[in-house]
């Protein structure tokens, strides 16, 4: 049964460059193993040395899990960076450091300081009670193998450095396979099965580690000069016949947004994965956010068709990431694949097991030899036979075109072409799932990444109805039903306006209730039950 | 020559436009190589030029305005059997898209670049690009134009291109020779095609050509001189 503290939090800190990130993808993979959920979510500034990194995770039996407010546990791998997190702590938190716990100077560190980070994920294994064979098997499998030795050695001086107070973990169940990954990790996954054969990726985060798992594949790559390159190189290949895919954050796809309008008009296939941070211009890039879904709705100048996915946790991260090119080459349009920093590097864990089945890859509709071949020839469902070069001849335009691709500017022409690619998608239900109590009159709506936090809420608070949705456009018509038949709708939020509950407002004319964060942080999971407790 | 590059269409260029010349050379370009036409990509720049689409019957990419290349190199790096041209205009080339030309000869991408240069933004009628010569009266200035145009060839031999040539659109022959051997070259190739405005840029000054008898063994040699033509450059 779920009690409301049955978790602990831990957060260790230090100057960017001392392996805190490492750290805590080690010691959540080892919890894991032990039994554990886990959170680890990083936080660190855009610098490449010095500043505060740290890392919290949180431990539970539960599945879904938010990042806390408080801590109960912190560990400093420097002392001077204790101060800045003292006003997280619990009144009973345990604070180490490891100035003062002298690790530093014991001759392995002091030789190889580098290792002073498993050192600290020794000690901090010991004050959570675990066996130590679990962790040094994490060690093997997270760290290069020429460094597994030294860094077994400083594990397990950490573990036999004194530990005065232990911590109350929760429970545990060793026997569950629960596995953990980024969101990044999974649509890497996800974009290898569908068959991606083509990408180009400018670094930029929240996705760097993407372009990093991609490059690892043999998926064909091309360094681009910018963004802009990136997404007409995409749509090249992409005509070409090959599936494709580029990468980016919002500064990045602002500069793709002409590429976006044109892979609409011409009706070319195109994938974006739009990993969200904290704007407008450059902002906090290192901050996370979800204040890019106007953009992704309304890329660019001119009435086009898009669909925009925001995938809420790992499995649909899997889905959603193999879907996007179905859809992209069924409807022959842009999909945009909205995360956020908090998703793409946080890692999330998860118990029944990530479903990674292939979903079956679907072209849409086909030319087809012997026939008069028009490129966009009207049809009822507003789609048109794709051809690929070296099939036939055949134009493709980003111009106002007639069925052959022929440059057009007739006002029959440009009405029928209109309606043509608005006919693609016009009837696209779905895209939301409902959890909690359907038949409450008090509605909570989020999209993305919130769904773990909302789902965590709910876990406690069973009696209201909550609607995640994972397509945000095209708009459904049954997500309108949903909205008018609540009597209070609130909408949650990473973003400063609320652009999704402005975007429901716009599509049901209801007015609803926005909570809304836009710290650069996800929602706190005290933070939010306040947040929802106050407007229900 | 290959009727069936031929979609019907009738061009919207002006009365002797060098792009109508540019559009004979290419046609002669794929027949004489024997490529079926279907295995042919033109990426077009917007612009004058770029209305080619309408005419070349092959597989014809209207893209957007400087952005040919970008399309071009996602084209030819997913289907490296096909023949991948990309078509810009001095102001989809020079002016809005010039990080892509760079970088296209950085990587050495495998694609034959076609550059119509009238030195002017003509579809726009008539205001100064990268590429208008210095002294002259474009549209939309005050006064004469005191800005150096741009070199794509100077740019082509700093950046590493290994196939370079530049052509008055006048020398047919030559000019189709130069496409036929840049579509054939593996690599970056650029095809500077000299055609000045018959409209705005009717009034230039116009160049003396001086046409090379072979390549020059030093790419260096070709900075600076702007009244050079020919295959000025082929790394072989």
């Amino acid at each position: 049964m779920m009690t409301a503290d049955d978790s602990i939090t831990i957060k260790i800190c230090g100057p960017a460059g001392s392996g805190i990130m490492k750290l805590g993808e080690l010691l959540s993979s080892a919890l894991n193993q032990c039994g554990f959920f886990t959170l680890t979510y990083p936080e660190y500034p855009s610098a490449i040395r010095g500043g505060d990194n740290n890392v919290q995770i949180v431990i539970s039996s539960q599945e879904n899990l938010s990042p806390r407010n408080k801590i109960d546990l912190l560990f400093a791998l420097d002392q001077k960076l204790l101060d800045s997190h003292r006003e997280d702590l619990k009144k009973d938190a345990l604070v180490f450091d490891a100035n003062t716990l002298k690790i530093g100077e014991l001759p392995e560190v002091a030789a190889n300081p580098i290792v002073k980070n498993t050192v600290a994920a020794g000690f901090i294994w010991k004050v959570l009670s675990q066996d130590l064979d679990t962790l040094l098997r994490a060690i093997k499998e997270t760290i290069d193998e020429k460094y597994v030795d030294i860094n077994f050695r400083a594990v397990e001086l950490g573990y036999e450095l004194q530990v005065d107070e232990k911590i109350k973990m929760p429970a545990s169940d060793a026997k569950k396979k629960i596995n953990g990954a980024t969101a990044n990790e999974i649509l890497s996954l996800a974009i290898k099965k569908a068959d991606c054969q083509y990408c180009s990726i400018y670094p930029i985060t929240p996705i760097n580690s993407l372009l990093g798992f991609l490059s690892q594949t043999d998926i064909k790559m091309v360094v681009p000069e910018d963004e802009i390159f990136a997404a007409l190189s995409t749509i090249g290949a992409s005509y070409a016949g090959k599936r494709s895919v580029t990468a980016t954050s919002g500064a990045g796809f602002s500069l793709m947004c002409e590429a976006v309008g044109f892979s609409s008009m011409a009706e070319i296939p195109l994938v974006v994965v739009l990993g969200q941070r904290s704007g407008p211009s450059s902002g906090m890039p290192t901050y996370s956010g979800q204040s890019d879904l106007n953009l992704a709705i309304n890329p660019g100048h001119g009435d086009f068709p898009k669909i925009v996915l925001a995938p809420g946790d790992l499995q649909e991260a899997m889905n959603l990431g193999q879907t996007a090119f179905n859809l992209a080459e069924k409807y022959q349009l842009p999909v945009i694949v909205l995360a956020d920093k908090y998703m793409c590097e946080s890692r999330f864990s998860s118990g029944k097991g990530l479903d990674e089945k292939t979903i079956e890859i679907d072209h849409g509709k086909r030319f087809e030899a012997g026939s008069d071949y028009c490129r966009y020839k009207l049809s009822h469902d507003g789609i048109s036979p794709r051809a690929y070069p070296g099939e036939t001849t055949f134009l493709t335009s980003s111009y106002e075109h007639d069925e052959c691709g022929f440059s057009a500017d007739d006002a029959k022409t440009r009405t029928e072409m209109m309606d043509k690619r608005d006919r693609k998608i016009e009837n696209m239900d779905g895209g939301f799932e409902v959890f909690g109590n359907k038949n409450s009159d008090t509605l909570i709506v989020g999209w993305g990444s919130t769904k773990s936090s909302i789902l965590e809420y709910l876990a406690i608070n069973p009696e209201v109805k909550y609607i995640h949705i994972w397509r945000p456009w095209p708009f459904a018509a049954d997500l309108k039903k949903e909205v008018l038949k609540a009597k209070k709708v609130i909408v949650i939020e990473n973003n400063f306006s609320g652009q999704m509950a402005s975007l429901i407002e716009m599509k049901t004319l209801k007015p609803v209730l926005r909570i809304t964060k836009d710290d650069g942080r996800p929602f706190y999971k005290e933070e939010l039950a306040k947040l929802i407790d106050q407007s229900i | 020559m290959n009727k069936t590059l031929d979609t019907g269409k009738v061009p919207t260029w002006c009365p002797g436009c060098g792009t109508y010349g540019v559009n004979a050379a290419l046609k002669k370009s794929i027949s004489d190589l024997k490529i079926e036409p279907k295995n042919v990509v033109v990426c077009y720049d917007i612009g004058c030029s770029g209305n080619m689409i309408n005419v070349l019957n092959v597989c014809g990419v209207e893209t957007l305005h400087g952005r040919s290349i970008p399309v071009a190199v996602g084209v030819k790096i997913a289907r490296p059997e096909l023949s991948v041209i990309a078509q810009a205009g001095d102001g989809g080339l020079l002016s809005e898209g010039l990080n892509h030309f760079v970088h296209a000869m950085q990587r050495n991408d495998d694609i034959t670049l076609v550059l119509n240069n009238n030195y002017i933004f003509g579809l726009t009628a008539g205001q100064k690009s990268s590429a208008t010569p210095v002294g002259v009266m474009a549209r939309a200035q005050s006064k004469e134009n005191q800005i150096k145009p741009i070199s794509a060839v100077d740019l082509a031999v700093v950046s590493g291109c290994k196939f370079i040539a530049r052509v008055p659109v006048e020398n047919i022959s030559l000019l189709q020779e130069a496409i036929t051997l840049a579509i054939q070259f593996e690599g970056f190739a650029l095809v500077e095609v000299i055609q000045p405005c018959k409209v705005w840029a009717k009034d230039f000054p116009q160049e003396k050509f001086v046409y090379l008898e072979g390549p020059v063994d030093d790419a260096k040699e070709l900075i600076g001189k702007s009244n050079l033509a020919g295959i000025l450059y082929l790394d072989k």
